[in-house]
């Protein structure tokens, strides 16, 4: 019943500005097969819709998604974006349900810390759609090239996790005794002190391209303490009750991106403090706080007409202690490749995760082709490779898929 | 009488002298790259695309851009097709000699303005017959010209000079440019390739005098090869309106059109 009012309210609101109103969007259908025993991982139908209404010094910008999930038979609405703009000579001012993106990394989540992620279906939907929109007022104060950028979060929003059905459900941990799940202690009230906000300076110039940022955030994950039960006379605990438990994070970070022979080299850095940081260790229930650093570099450049960009990500835990779940170190790098031909109709394109420390990757080659303007057609692969890590613990779930789009 | 009679020889002397200075293919092209376009530029541009079987796609781009002097900045907005609406483009040119451009592109799904390599010269704009070196002011200095011969086209004679690139990895072994005499403006471009075979041909079919200067309105180049061309047309050219330096921003990137 929501459902058809939110419908009507959206076509009433689009018939009756629809003399200024500017509708795009696309259809989408995505269909994913396991390549391990044919079952279809995915059969999804969206309609995208962007409803753009400007007047004068004043912009609207609606974004509502409809899913149809072809497997479960389930019809979803939800409202990717949906707020408002103020122009003003010097600063521009948003307000409402909105993306909000920094840095400079590709594929890679590092000062990019506003909007937290929907990884229902790990990493593998476009990164549109893997972002949340979140309640917002973002201020944006411009001196020449560069802005001055405040962001207010009033309400918290965690990450989306895999349900527990899913296929994409991360591996769990081993624990020595059977473990109970207790959520009391998994929410942030919603009130003006647990709000969120965040600065950036950005620079835009001949030279080089510059972010310093700070945030007051809460870490989107949870940290998972861990309450032992004991046997008296027994060292190990007979069961255990984990409640998950979100945390305040400051964190400073910067970025740049420069052009160096035609090349562009570019490097993003975030250094938290008193991250949360489960452990093998019940005395501290399963828990250590440490600073941590996260950084990458990254170098773009066109070979033979084939544009080629490697990134390497490193995270860092400082003042280490063996127990932490977590490496000390732990390595990444990304590769992307990407060809067009016959004028840019067809693009041939890989990205490819390896995941140093488990010498685990995921492999993403994709063709696509437009067959006339705004209808295209791709045919990607996912390949998982290894046994752990981020990347080879997804290792059955190898898959092709085909997306079928026609934009508007 | 004698006088009058040897300042006449000697005059006419001169004048000959003069007029045996032939100009020449350095002078010619340098005289195109200097003929003033005005100090900014607003545009529609639309390119359409179309293929050996007559299969049209379009492009329709906003554009605005700006001379300082020493160096030239441009602003894109896409907006058609669907798919690329609201993409901006922005180029940084500079008249100094080996310093690149500096490009950024900003993808409404990614929301953020990212510094684009600007080593790909050769690449196809918008998967158009215009590569991104066509599209841009190339310095007289980074060939050697010759002039060949005068011949006329369309009612109008022109100069054809011939230019080979003096970097040996350059994407045309040579072009020979049509130039209409006195306009110092282009009518016929021949492009060839690395094994010296006629790539493409770009036809200007439009011209359009606004406050005094030439602006190019219509255009095509045909890639003879793979017979593909593109037709690129300029509408509601305006030259000289004041362009804010703020439009050549990250904030206007990301606002759009």
């Amino acid at each position: 019943m929501k459902q058809k009012i939110i419908i009507i309210l959206l076509l009433t609101t689009t018939i009756m500005l629809n003399a200024q109103i500017t509708q795009r969007g696309f259809v989408r259908t995505y269909l994913g097969t396991l390549t391990e025993d044919g079952h279809y991982s995915i059969l999804q139908n969206t309609f995208d819709w962007r409803l753009d209404y400007g007047k004068g010094d004043v912009g609207l910008y609606v974004n509502p998604v409809f899913n149809y999930n072809g497997l479960s038979k389930d019809f979803g609405i939800s409202l990717r974006q949906a707020y408002f703009d103020i122009f003003f000579d010097n600063f521009d001012l948003r307000i409402g349900k909105q993306q909000i993106i920094w840095g400079k990394a590709n594929g890679v989540f590092i000062t990019d810390v506003i909007a937290p992620r929907n990884l229902s279906e790990f990493i593998l939907p476009d990164f549109e759609e893997i972002r949340i929109g979140i309640n917002a007022m973002k201020l944006d104060y411009y001196i020449g090239n560069a802005t001055i950028e405040a962001v207010w979060l009033p309400t918290f929003q965690p990450t989306i996790l895999p349900d527990e059905n899913s296929i994409w459900y991360p591996k769990m941990t081993e624990f020595p005794a059977p473990v109970t799940f207790d959520y009391s202690n998994a929410t942030v009230e919603q009130k003006l002190s647990e709000s969120e906000a965040a600065f950036k300076y950005s620079y835009l110039g001949s030279a080089i391209d510059v972010e310093l940022m700070t945030a007051y955030m809460w870490d989107d994950n949870p940290a998972m303490h861990i309450y032992p039960f004991f046997t008296p006379g027994n060292p190990q605990p007979d069961s255990l009750i984990i409640k998950p438990e979100y945390h305040r994070l400051l964190l400073v970070g910067a970025s740049f991106s420069k052009s160096i022979f035609g090349a562009v080299l570019r490097g993003e850095a975030a250094y938290y403090f008193d991250k949360k940081f489960s452990a093998e260790n019940f005395s501290v229930n399963g828990i250590k706080e440490k600073d941590y650093i996260h950084y990458l570099v990254g170098y773009d450049h066109n070979w033979f007409d084939v544009n080629v960009s490697f990134q390497f990500i490193q995270e860092y835990i400082l003042d280490y202690e063996d127990d932490i779940r977590n490496y000390e170190f732990s390595n990444t790098a990304t590769f992307l490749a990407s060809k067009t031909f016959i004028n840019e109709t067809l693009e041939l394109s890989l990205f490819s995760y390896f995941g140093i420390n488990n010498g685990d990757a995921l492999i993403r080659p994709k063709l696509s082709y437009d067959i006339s303007d705004g209808f295209n057609i791709l045919f990607g692969t996912n390949i998982f490779i290894g046994d752990e890590g981020n990347f080879g613990q997804y290792d059955d779930n190898d898959m092709v898929y085909v997306k079928i789009k026609y934009s508007f | 009488m004698k006088k009058i009679t040897l300042m006449l020889l000697t005059l006419l002397i001169i004048g000959s002298m003069l007029s045996a200075q032939e100009i020449t293919g350095l002078k010619i092209i340098e005289n195109v790259y200097n003929r003033p376009t005005g100090e900014d530029q607003t545009a529609d541009l639309t390119m359409s695309l179309i293929n050996s079987r007559d299969d049209k796609r379009v492009r329709e781009i906003k554009q605005y851009l700006k001379d300082y002097g020493e160096m030239e900045k441009k602003i894109m907005f896409f907006v058609a097709p669907a798919d690329v609406y609201n993409t901006s483009f922005m180029n940084w040119s500079y008249e100094k000699t080996g310093k690149d451009d500096d490009q950024w592109i900003y993808l409404p799904a990614l929301k953020r303005v990212k510094r684009i390599s600007s080593d790909s010269k050769s690449d196809y704009f918008m998967g158009s017959d215009f590569t991104y070196d066509d599209l841009g002011d190339r310095q007289p200095t980074a060939d050697t010209h010759k002039l060949l011969r005068e011949e006329e086209i369309d009612g109008e004679m022109c100069y054809v000079v011939e230019s080979i690139p003096k970097e040996e990895e350059y994407m045309y072994s040579k072009t020979i440019t049509w130039i209409v005499k006195d306009k110092w403006v282009g009518k016929k471009k021949d492009f060839y390739d690395e094994d010296e075979d006629l790539l493409k041909t770009l036809t200007i079919k439009e011209s359009e005098i606004i406050k005094d200067y030439i602006i190019i309105a219509l255009s095509v180049m045909h890639n003879i090869q793979s017979d593909h061309k593109t037709i690129m047309k300029l509408e509601n050219i305006k030259i000289d309106t004041g362009i804010s330096d703020n439009k050549f921003t990250e904030r206007m990137m990301k606002r759009g059109i």
